[in-house]
C-alpha cells in the first residue's frame, strides 16, 4: 500500500516536472561559428564593383504570351453557399450564391480564373496607368472572383448592394469599410506575390483573390481559359508563374507537365519571346489530380 | 513488500527529494534560445537543411536572448535592448537586468510568438509579436505603432484582457521594454520573409538563400526596419472634435450612423451592442492557425481514402511525402499553437476600452480599423463629423437607457 502511494507520488511529481505538454517537434540548431563568419560580412561594407554584375542580358522590342487553359476533370455541381445574413439582399427571391473555386466552361472546357504572371522583368513597356480598374460587389459576391492590378494603379472598391459591406485583403492591411452604393480607393503599394484573399467580414460566405504585380504582367483566364499578356519584353529569358485557388501544389501553384517549356512543380514556366510576336501556347490542359478539395 | 514503510515519513521524503534533485539536476539552466517559427516552417515545407540556414542567418543578425545584436539598419537601441534581455539579475548598483523575462516572457514566451508557460490559460491570448501586426496604435491600419503608443499600453495595460499595467517601472525600464518588443516583432517578421522566400528561389539557387548583405540586408531587414522607423511620421491627423457641437444631437446623429448602412456598426457589434452581431469570425493569428487545421484535416482524410494500388513507384513516394508532411504539421499545430479561438466583437455596453477610452482613442479605432482583426477602416467612406457622432454615440453606450431598451427586451440578453 505504502509502496504504491509513494510510487503515485513519485508519478504525479514526475509530470508536474516535465510538464504536460504536448511534445514539440525538434528544431535543427543554427551553425554559431557560420552566423559569426556571416554577422562580420553583414556589419561591413558592400564589396565595390558589386554594382558592375547588374547588366543582364536584355533584348529590345515587345511581344504578346497568348493560351487557353482547360480542366480535364469532372467538374461537379458547385456547392450552394450558406447565407444568413441580410437575406432581403443577398437571397432576393430565392436567389442562391455558389462556390466559384472551380469554374469550367460546359462545352469547350475552358478553363477560369487561372493567374499567370510574369516572375522578373527587366523592363517595362508602359508607365503605371492612372486609369482606375473597378473592384465592384454586388447580390453579396464580389463580381470579379479572381482580381489582377499593378501596383500603383488606383483600384476603384465599390458597393454596389443596398447593404453595407467590407473589403479586407489578406495580408495588405486594407480592410475599410464600403457604405451602400459607395466606392473608395485603393492603390496597392506592393506586390502579392502569390494571389492573396478578399474577403467581407459582416458577410463570410464573400470570397475572391487579388493579386497585384509591380510590372503588371499579369493575366486572369476568362470563362472560356484563353489569357493574354501583351507587351512583354522580347527577346529575353522570361519565366512565368501559373496559380489556381484549388490547385494541390505549393501555394496554388499548377504543375503541368510541359517539358519544352520547362514547367516546374512549382508552376512555372519559361520562354523567349520575338519582338512583335504573339505566341500562342495553344491548349493548356490542366489534369484533374492537379485540383485538391 | 512493506520494506519502504520501515523508514519513517522523514526519510521517505528525503527519499522522494534526492529523486527529484537528481532529475531536475543541480547543473547550470541551458542557455535560453528563440525558437524557430515551426508553423510557417511546415507551411512552406522547408527541409532541415533549410530551417537551419534560417536558424544560422537569425543568428548572425539578432544574436540570441542573452546576447541581442542590432544591425545599425534596425533603427534599435542596443543599450536599451540589453537592459530588457538576458537572464533576471541586477547589477552592482542594484540595477535590473533581464526586464522582458522579468515582466513579459511568461505569457509573450522568449521568442516573442506569444507561447509562453501561461499563454494557453489566457483570454485573449497574448500578442504573437512575429507578424508584425499591432491593434492598438495611432497610426493608419497598414502603419506600425510608434514608440508612444507602445509605452501607453505598457503604461495603461489592455484593460478587458490579461495585459496588466506597468506603470510602476521608470520610463528608462519602460523605453527598454517596448525597445526590446520592436527588436522582437523585426526578428520575426525577417524570420517569416526568409521562409517565404525559399519559394521565390529561382531553380539554380538549389533550395539555398544567398547570404549576402544585399539580399539579407538590404531586400530582407531594410523593408521591415523602415515601417518602425517611419512609424512616428505616421501618425493619423484627426480633426478637432466639432466646436459648440451639442453632446445630445451628436450621440442622436451616431446612434443613427450605428445602424444605418454607411457605417453599419450594428451588423458586428449587434443591434442591442452587446457583440452579438456577425460573432464567429477569427483574427488575423488565429485565422492563419484555422486555415492551416482545415488543410491538414481534408488532406489526411483525402489520403486515407487514397488506394496506393496501380501508382507509379514515384506517385507512391510523393504520396508517402505528402501523407508524412500532413502529419507533422499536425504534430506542429499541437506544440508551436494554441487552439484557435474565433474573436467577438466588442460590447460596448461595458465601457472597457481596450486601446484606450479617451474620445481620440475611439476616433482611431473607427477611423483606421484595428489591424489584424475584422474590425474594417471607416476613413475614405465616412467623413471624420461623423466619425466624431458614432464615437460620442459609443460612449454614451454604457449609461444609455432611454426606456426604449427595456420596452421589448430585458437591458441583459439572457445567458450573458
Amino acid at each position: 500500500m505504502v509502496a504504491l502511494r509513494f510510487v503515485s507520488v513519485l508519478g504525479i511529481s514526475c509530470c508536474l516536472l516535465s510538464g504536460c505538454r504536448p511534445a514539440r517537434v525538434s528544431v535543427p540548431g543554427a551553425d554559431a561559428e557560420a552566423a559569426g563568419t556571416l554577422r562580420a560580412t553583414l556589419v561591413s561594407a558592400p564589396a565595390a564593383g558589386a554594382q558592375a554584375e547588374e547588366s543582364a542580358a536584355t533584348g529590345t522590342g515587345w511581344a504578346t504570351l497568348k493560351g487557353r487553359f482547360v480542366y480535364a476533370g469532372a467538374v461537379g455541381e458547385p456547392k450552394a453557399l450558406v447565407v444568413d445574413k441580410d437575406t432581403e439582399v443577398c437571397s432576393k427571391g430565392g436567389m442562391k450564391l455558389f462556390d466559384r473555386s472551380l469554374q469550367v466552361d460546359p462545352s469547350s472546357k475552358g478553363h477560369a480564373n487561372v493567374v499567370v504572371f510574369a516572375r522578373k522583368t527587366t523592363r517595362v513597356k508602359d508607365p503605371v496607368s492612372d486609369t482606375p480598374l473597378v473592384f465592384d460587389q454586388k447580390n453579396c459576391e464580389f463580381l470579379s472572383p479572381v482580381f489582377a492590378a499593378r501596383v500603383g494603379q488606383p483600384v476603384d472598391v465599390r458597393n454596389s448592394d443596398p447593404i453595407g459591406h467590407n473589403t479586407n485583403i489578406a495580408g495588405s492591411s486594407f480592410n475599410q469599410l464600403i457604405p451602400a452604393g459607395a466606392s473608395t480607393v485603393y492603390k496597392p503599394d506592393s506586390e502579392t506575390g502569390m494571389p492573396t484573399m478578399v474577403t467581407c467580414n459582416i458577410h463570410p460566405w464573400m470570397k475572391a483573390y487579388c493579386v497585384f504585380r509591380k510590372d503588371g504582367y499579369v493575366a486572369v483566364s476568362a470563362a472560356d481559359g484563353t489569357f493574354t499578356i501583351p507587351d512583354l519584353p522580347a527577346g529575353e529569358m522570361l519565366e512565368f508563374q501559373v496559380w489556381h485557388e484549388r490547385s494541390s501544389g505549393p501555394s496554388g501553384a499548377v504543375g503541368l507537365s510541359k517539358p519544352e517549356l520547362k514547367w516546374t512543380p512549382k508552376g512555372r514556366f519559361q520562354i523567349r519571346l520575338d519582338p512583335d510576336d504573339v505566341k500562342d501556347l495553344g491548349t493548356l490542359e490542366v489534369p484533374a489530380g492537379a485540383l485538391g478539395s | 513488500m512493506n520494506s519502504l514503510a520501515a523508514f519513517p515519513a522523514s526519510l521517505r521524503c528525503l527519499a522522494i527529494l534526492a529523486v527529484l534533485v537528481g532529475m531536475t539536476g543541480c547543473g547550470r539552466t541551458p542557455p535560453a534560445y528563440f525558437r524557430l517559427n515551426m508553423v510557417e516552417a511546415t507551411k512552406q515545407r522547408l527541409t532541415s537543411d533549410q530551417e537551419r540556414q534560417v536558424s544560422t542567418i537569425l543568428l548572425a543578425m539578432f544574436g540570441t536572448p542573452d546576447e541581442p545584436v542590432a544591425l545599425p539598419e534596425t533603427g534599435l537601441d542596443l543599450a536599451k535592448l540589453k537592459l530588457a534581455a538576458g537572464p533576471v539579475r541586477s547589477d552592482i548598483a542594484g540595477r535590473k537586468n533581464g526586464l522582458y523575462r522579468e515582466h513579459c516572457g511568461h505569457c509573450h514566451g522568449i521568442t516573442g510568438d506569444a507561447m509562453g508557460p501561461t499563454a494557453a490559460f489566457l483570454n485573449p491570448y497574448p500578442r504573437d509579436y512575429r507578424p508584425g501586426v499591432f491593434k492598438f496604435k495611432s497610426t493608419e491600419r497598414s502603419d506600425k505603432p510608434t514608440h508612444d503608443d507602445l509605452v501607453r499600453i505598457l503604461h495603461n495595460g489592455i484593460p478587458g484582457t490579461s495585459m496588466p499595467s506597468f506603470a510602476l517601472l521608470s520610463d528608462v525600464q519602460i523605453d527598454a521594454l517596448v525597445e526590446y518588443v520592436k527588436y522582437l516583432s523585426i526578428r520575426g517578421e525577417t524570420e517569416l520573409a526568409l521562409m517565404r522566400a525559399y519559394f521565390e528561389l529561382d531553380d539554380d539557387a538549389e533550395g539555398k538563400l544567398p547570404e549576402t548583405q544585399e539580399f539579407l540586408v538590404a531586400e530582407t531587414l531594410v523593408p521591415v526596419a523602415e515601417k518602425w522607423q517611419a512609424a512616428a511620421d505616421a501618425r493619423i491627423a484627426v480633426p478637432e472634435m466639432p466646436a459648440g457641437l451639442d453632446l445630445a444631437v451628436s450621440i442622436a446623429k451616431g446612434k443613427e450612423l450605428f445602424y444605418g448602412d454607411k457605417a453599419n456598426c450594428v451588423k458586428c457589434h449587434g443591434p442591442t451592442g452587446l457583440g452579438d452581431g456577425q460573432a464567429n469570425d477569427y483574427d488575423d493569428w488565429n485565422k492563419a492557425i484555422v486555415e492551416i487545421g482545415k488543410e491538414v484535416q481534408s488532406g489526411l482524410a483525402k489520403a486515407g481514402e487514397t488506394s496506393t494500388s496501380g501508382m507509379s513507384a514515384d506517385e507512391v513516394a510523393e504520396h508517402r511525402a505528402q501523407v508524412a508532411w500532413l502529419d507533422r504539421f499536425g504534430q506542429v499545430l499541437t506544440g508551436d499553437a494554441l487552439r484557435p479561438r474565433t474573436i467577438p466583437p466588442r460590447n460596448l455596453r461595458h465601457g472597457i476600452y481596450r486601446g484606450g477610452r479617451r474620445p481620440l482613442d475611439l476616433y482611431y479605432r473607427i477611423h483606421a480599423g484595428i489591424n489584424g482583426a475584422p474590425m474594417p477602416a471607416a476613413k475614405g467612406t465616412v467623413p471624420p463629423e461623423d466619425i466624431w457622432h458614432i464615437v460620442n454615440y459609443v460612449l454614451s453606450l454604457p449609461y444609455e437607457f432611454d426606456g426604449e431598451l427595456g420596452a421589448d427586451r430585458t437591458l441583459v440578453a439572457q445567458g450573458r
